[in-house]
Parts: C-alpha cells; structure tokens; sequence
C-alpha cells in the first residue's frame, strides 16, 4: 500500500517517516499513492472489460443467452451484500475519526462477514457452473447454450469474476489486519489513515462489481 | 443487520465533517438503482441504459464513500487520468475492430470452427 507506513508504531499518535517533514505531508503523500494505485487497478479491470466488449461485439447471441444462465438472484444478492459492505466500511471510518473505536470494531467485522458471504454465494455459484459444464475455453460441455462464442462467455466470466473475486480475499484480508490494529487500540481521531486506505481499497472491490455485474447477468 | 444499535449511534453524532446520515442517503440510493438495472435488464435488456446506471452508480461511490469530493486536486487529476486513458483504449480498439474489412472478422470464418468442444 505504497508509503502508507504512517501510524504503524505503537503509540496513540501516527508514526513519522524520516523523509517527511510533516505528518500533513505524509499523509498527503499517502493518500495520493492509493489513489495512483487505484487508478491502476481501474486499467487493469478495464483491459477485461475491453476484452468482453470484443467479443460481445462479435458473439452477440451467444453473450445474450449465457448470460441467461447465470443465477440473477444470487448476482443481485451479491450486488446487494457488496453495496452494504460499501456502506459499513465508510461508517467504521467515520466512527474511528470520533474515537468510537467499538463501533469501528463492530462495523469491520460485520463488513468483513460481507465478504465472506459474497465468496461464499460466487463460490456456490462456481460450482453449479462446474457441474454444468459452462467452463472456459476447451473445457466448456455446456448442452443448452451451443452458440459459437458461448465458451468465449464462461472464459470472461470466469476471468473478470476470478479477479474480482481475488480483490475480495486481499481486501477482506487488509480489513483483518486493520481489525486487528484497532482492537489494539493503534487508531483514534488523530491516527486513522490506515482505516481510510483500507475502507478505498474495499470501495474499489465494490466499484469494480458495479459494472461487472450488469455487463454479466442482465445483457 | 447485527450492528444496528451501533449504526444509529454513530449517526446521531456529528461532531467533525458532515455526518453519517450521507452514508446512508448514498447507500439507499445504490440498493434503488441495483433494483432498476435488475429491472431494466431483465424485462428491456438495454447495454446503454445498464452502462448509465452503473456509472452512476459507481460515481455515487467514488464522490461520497470514497470521499473523492474532499479530495484535494492531484488525487482527483491521477484517478481522472486513470479514466481518461481507459477511453483512449476503448476508443483505439473500437477504431480498429469497427473499420476492419469484414473479412478478418471471426464472423466470416466457417462456423464448424467456432463449435464447442
């Protein structure tokens, strides 16, 4: 997480690196280093996406009716589950910055209990897609969508998806190690940039659904 | 929702910045745009109306949760950027695949080749 080693000492206040002269100026240099990070991670999502608007443009049907396969509820609950997590991270940064540790607590469990239903409903959904055969590439034996290009289909899903559902993990588990830092007692109103920098990563995670989620189950 | 209690708490107190309720405004206003592009997308399957929910959702995301509205400006300028030049790819690719002779396209090879394994 670039330079964000500020505030990784024990003490109530952030630590200060050598090189900055300034909390403010650490903390202004941090920030700007998620986000230069962030805007990579949208151009690594968005090379999927351009690869999945190829290949729709050529497989139109076959897209169409695939994606009519794919569990609507179990997206949409998703979709849902990620939203409120969205939601339970930017309260336990606003409560940290009140001191409310307990309630910055509370809303990093329960957020990190939303990913790990989120991986639970893709993971059950993986399964019935397993067993039906709609897999990538030369794996795919799926008898009710036999469009030329329905393989292509599987192969983005399971791609964007798979790498979506890798964020989860690595997200989920920067929200862990935040939990655990605050149950310590590390974080308070005047120390609380981590929480801020895991809170975006994890807005990221829900962003990059936002759009993955139309574009696969509901063209 | 378990936390609830916890919830109402830190929405009462607004001691520094803007308070909690925005959260929750932001939040209510996604789960309602979730439940239109379910709706739009099952009944009138549309890309261009799904692309605009989505955005709109995600900038919901981006100016509030992610507080990119009291960002200062080089946070703003390195993640626009960022955009700007996932169009630029888009719009390089869309160049070349929309002006391709349809020959080249996979479209126009025998369709034995594209069958599922």
């Amino acid at each position: 997480m670039s330079s964000s080693d500020g505030g990784h000492g024990a003490h109530p206040g952030p630590h200060l690196a050598h090189h900055f002269e300034t909390i403010e100026k650490q903390d202004y240099a941090v920030r700007l280093g998620m986000w230069l990070f962030l805007g990579t991670e949208v151009l690594l999502f968005a090379g999927l996406f351009l690869g999945y608007t190829v290949y729709r443009h050529f497989y139109y049907e076959a897209f169409h009716e695939a994606s009519r396969h794919l569990d609507l509820w179990a997206g949409t609950t998703n979709t849902i589950v990620l939203i409120t997590s969205s939601l339970s991270v930017a309260l336990a940064y606003h409560a940290i910055k009140q001191n409310k540790t307990k309630t910055c607590a509370g809303l990093l469990i329960f957020t990190i209990l939303c990913a790990l239903a989120f991986l639970c409903i893709k993971g059950i959904e993986y399964h019935h897609k397993f067993e039906e055969g709609a897999l990538p590439g030369v794996f795919y034996h799926f008898s009710e969508v036999t469009a030329p290009g329905a393989n292509l289909y599987y192969t983005v899903y399971f791609l964007s998806t798979g790498l979506h559902a890798f964020h989860v993990i690595i997200g989920m588990s920067i929200l862990i190690w935040i939990l655990a830092r605050v149950l310590k007692g590390e974080f308070s109103s005047n120390n609380y940039v981590p929480v801020e920098l895991g809170g975006l990563y994890w807005h990221l995670v829900d962003l990059v659904w936002i759009f993955l989620f139309p574009l696969l189950y509901l063209i | 929702m378990a936390h609830e209690p916890a919830h109402t708490e830190a929405g009462k107190a607004e001691h520094h910045g803007h308070g909690a309720g925005r959260y929750w405004l932001v939040w209510a206003i996604l789960l309602a745009c979730t439940g239109l592009t379910v709706y739009t997308g099952h009944y009138h399957p549309n890309i261009a109306v799904a692309l605009i929910i989505a955005t709109f959702k995600a900038s919901l995301v981006v100016l509030f949760f992610m507080h990119m509205t009291e960002a200062p400006g080089a946070n703003r300028l390195v993640f626009s950027v960022s955009l700007v030049f996932t169009l630029v790819m888009m719009a390089g690719v869309f160049g070349d695949l929309l002006t391709r002779n349809p020959m080249s396209l996979p479209g126009a090879a025998p369709p034995s080749e594209f069958q599922p394994r």
